[in-house]
């Protein structure tokens, strides 16, 4: 795959997890420009194009980043803080879609800037609804900002 | 008095009538020697007679000139006759008599005869004679009046006599001595007796005196006379009747008067009222009778008044607290045997002043002296009531003893001090223990707040559970239901259908599991939430759950009674999860009633709201109700009901919390209701956290 046409980042250290939204995307063909990334500093990698993904450019940026909370290494929230905290990346969508229901986390998500923070249900068949409405909204009905980021940053530079 | 004169005279001289017959025959004879001789003979005799008699025998002329004066003038008047004759008659006489013998001596002249006469004369010494006078005229040869003989005797003695029998008679008559006579008849009756009887003498006179005085004896009369008679004098107390019919007592005496041969003639009775006296005996007697009462009463009260001493004495030596009293002065009156005991020593009296240093008082701190003006005895004597702690410590107690003492001002009956009493008690073990108390109180905080630290430790390691659960519990559930799933759905034509059949089931498992990881998590969270309490109006959050419970009902028959609900103090979210389960209970347990009734009330007991939930559903046996609101724990078959057990489990968390109660009626097949209040029934003292006290304020306020 080539991860110029990465359209969603799926940030899972859960292989059943990841299968199983990959199983729903599927269902709306739209598995088939999905990064996974298994913990949190691949999805860093990834989205600031270092290590493996040094090849990588920012542009196109995924257009929806579906972040789990418990990672390893880092976890989800400190990906949100960096992602949301640099100028490159901090227009790219994230979802947080964790199996966890604690407020705090919701909270501290919304101040980080997240753009949605859903619990993944326990009902496969409400699971597979939610990532589908997820992924039609965001890749389909969503507006995404003008994407012209090497232009947007050369400006800035 | 004339009589016996003449009496005298003849007795005398038996010549006499001879003499004034020889007179006249002198008149009428013939003068002769013989004749003459007699005469002389007669007058020598006549002179011998003037001269012997005891009788004053005077003359005088028509002048008054005494011309005859003889012994017995001599002897009466005691002028001699050589002094007396030729001199006047006046001289004889008081200043006021002069003129009753001029008038006498006039009538002579005219020739009237004077009968005797009682005068009054002067002697020669100047004292005063009663004299008894006869006078007669003296007439010359031819019949004319030349002068007037006088024959005076001295009466003076009988006079004095008289007079005295006068006043004694007066004196008699004013007495009440009457007289009776030998039968008992009154005859004599005196004024006095009048007076005092009011009988007048008609009345009296003549009539036995105790017919008159309807008298009363105290022995018969018969011994009375008796007596009388035999020693001659009787006397004894009697009743008699007054005229006015009034009653009196006299004392009466009764003398025997006996004549000169000895024989009874009188009764002289003397009767003197004594009625006043008899009644001042009687109310003396009275008096005495009272008085000897009242001294038996006294003596009476008294032998009480010692019983009761004695109680008290034993009562104040048995007694366990210490007894001192002092009189106004700080002189000791009472120091009781357990007060020698408590401090170790007896009553001394040395100077208020010295109490503190004699017996040993310290303040609390037990070594600085007890203040002289703190003493609560010295308080007492001051007229104040006071309590006291104190620290004793002297000789005869080594280790001190503390005392609580309370000091009490006595006083008299108009109210002013007149001493204090301090009565006090052994205190050193209650003071020892109130150490060991501290003691342990200090321990037991310390606990407390180990405990407390392990708590919080323990329940941030819930949380930190909790967490976990939430997260990591829920993602293998998802991905067994996930898969699962997908199995049955992409793969079920190539399954058998037993093989499908299991795949249900795993989902089904899925489904509860999910349910149950949700509601522990939902108790965990309500376990660790703080309380935020506000008046909440509580039919809002009962609407909004039977809206959101309305699917449930769905395609059944509903009947929902649901009351107007008073504002409670609460926290809303809670509230309404309280609701939220109970009310899902309530439908759950109606699903197989053709009609169901859900009633949602309140009513007010012991000033607390009371909020209920009642079906009539199903219900469930009274016997198990304790196992009702424990985590887990179901009263009703999965088949028949799902459910976690954790439902009512997390409603009674909640109520708790709220510091209120829940439970629950019913009855199998009949329905079940469950009441609850949201505060404690009594606001306490003891509170856990902040949010209790709260609810505790709240549950004062409803």
């Amino acid at each position: 795959m080539n991860t110029a046409e990465v359209e969603i980042l799926l940030v899972d250290d859960s292989p059943e997890d990841v299968a199983l939204t990959l199983h729903a995307l599927r269902g709306e063909n739209l598995s088939n420009r999905v990064f996974v990334a298994h913990d949190g500093e691949e999805a860093l990698e990834f989205l600031f194009c270092t290590g493996p993904h040094a090849e990588r450019s920012f542009d196109p940026p995924p257009k929806l980043v579906l972040l789990d909370l418990k990672l390893p290494k880092i976890d989800g929230l400190q990906v949100l803080k960096q992602l949301k905290g640099d100028a490159r990346t901090r227009t790219i969508p994230v979802v947080l879609l964790t199996s966890s229901r604690e407020e705090r986390d919701r909270i501290v998500g919304y101040e980080l800037g997240v753009n949605s923070y859903l619990q993944k249900p326990v009902d496969f068949d409400e699971f597979r609804k939610t990532v589908k409405l997820l992924g039609l909204y965001w890749l389909v009905t969503n507006q995404p900002p003008v994407i012209n980021v090497k232009s947007h940053l050369a400006g800035q530079r | 008095m004339k009589r016996t004169t003449a009496s005298r005279l003849g007795k005398e001289a038996k010549a006499v009538p001879v003499v004034a017959g020889s007179r006249a025959e002198v008149s009428e004879s013939k003068s002769g020697s013989d004749q003459l001789q007699m005469v002389e003979e007669a007058r020598r005799l006549l002179a011998a007679i003037v001269e012997s008699s005891d009788d004053a025998i005077i003359s005088k002329d028509l002048n008054g000139t005494i011309t005859v004066w003889n012994r017995g003038a001599e002897r009466i008047f005691g002028y001699t006759a050589a002094e007396a004759v030729g001199k006047p008659m006046w001289m004889l006489m008081p200043a006021e008599r002069v003129k009753e013998e001029e008038e006498i001596l006039a009538r002579i002249g005219r020739g009237e005869s004077v009968e005797h006469y009682e005068t009054v004369r002067i002697r020669k010494d100047g004292a005063k004679i009663y004299i008894s006078v006869t006078l007669s005229a003296i007439r010359d040869g031819n019949g004319t009046i030349i002068g007037a003989s006088k024959i005076a005797r001295d009466i003076t003695e009988r006079k004095i006599a008289e007079e005295d029998l006068r006043g004694q008679a007066q004196v008699l008559d004013s007495g009440q001595a009457f007289v009776c006579d030998l039968k008992g008849r009154i005859v004599s009756w005196p004024s006095g007796a009048e007076k005092l009887y009011g009988f007048t003498s008609e009345q009296a006179l003549g009539t036995l005196s105790h017919d008159l005085f309807r008298t009363g004896f105290p022995e018969p009369l018969e011994g009375i006379e008796k007596k009388l008679f035999e020693t001659g004098f009787w006397e004894g107390e009697l009743v008699h009747r007054k005229c006015d019919g009034g009653s009196i007592t006299v004392s009466s005496t009764r003398v025997l008067h006996r004549d000169r041969q000895g024989q009874p003639v009188r009764i002289l009775e003397t009767n003197i009222d004594i009625t006043a006296h008899k009644q001042a005996e009687q109310r003396l007697a009275g008096q005495a009778e009272e008085l000897s009462r009242q001294a038996e009463e006294l003596a009476g009260s008294r032998a009480a008044l010692e019983t009761q001493t004695l109680m008290l004495q034993s009562v104040l030596d048995s007694i366990g607290e210490g007894l001192v009293a002092a009189d106004e002065t700080g002189k000791f009156i009472l120091w009781n045997p357990a007060a020698t005991r408590i401090v170790g020593m007896g009553a001394k009296n040395v100077p208020p002043g010295e109490w503190n240093s004699h017996y040993g008082c310290y303040l609390p701190d037990t070594a600085t002296p007890y203040p002289v003006e703190r003493n609560p005895l010295v308080l007492a004597l001051q007229g104040e009531a006071n309590t006291a702690e104190m620290f004793v410590r002297n000789p005869e107690l080594d280790h001190g003893v503390w005392l609580e003492v309370t000091g009490t001002p006595l006083k008299d009956r108009s109210g002013a001090v007149s001493g204090g009493v301090v009565a006090f008690r052994d205190i050193t073990q209650r003071k020892i223990d109130e150490r060991e108390i501290r003691k342990l109180n200090e321990e037991l905080e310390e606990r407390v707040a180990r405990r407390t630290a392990q708590l919080e430790a323990a329940n941030e390691e819930l949380e930190a559970f909790t967490y976990s659960v939430s997260h990591d519990l829920r993602a293998p559930l998802r991905h067994i239901g996930g898969f699962s799933k997908i199995l049955s759905e992409e793969f079920s034509p190539d399954l058998p259908p037993e093989a499908q059949a299991h795949l249900r089931r795993i989902e089904n498992g899925v489904h509860r599991m999910g349910l149950l990881v949700d509601e522990l998590l939902n108790l965990a969270r309500v376990g660790r939430q703080a309380l935020e309490l506000r008046a909440t109006t509580l039919n809002p959050p009962i609407e909004e759950v039977v809206c959101l419970l309305q699917p449930e009902a769905e395609g059944r028959a509903v009947t929902w009674k649901i009351a107007e609900l008073p504002a409670a103090e609460c926290d809303p979210v809670l509230i309404k999860q309280v609701f939220q389960n109970l009310i899902a209970n309530a439908l759950k347990f109606t699903r197989t009633r053709e009609k169901a009734i859900i009633e949602i009330g309140s009513r007010e007991k012991d000033g607390q709201l009371v909020i209920s939930v009642r079906d009539n559903g199903v219900g469930f046996d009274m016997k198990y109700s304790d196992k009702l609101f424990g985590v887990f724990q179901r009263l009703h078959r999965a088949e028949d009901f799902e459910g976690t057990g954790i439902g009512l489990a997390t409603v009674h968390r909640i109520i708790h919390k709220h510091g209120g109660r829940i439970w629950a009626e019913a009855e199998l097949d009949r329905g079940a209701t469950f009441y609850f209040t949201l505060a404690a029934a009594k606001p306490t003292g003891i509170s856990a956290s902040p949010s209790t006290s709260k609810t505790a304020a709240a549950g004062a306020q409803l």
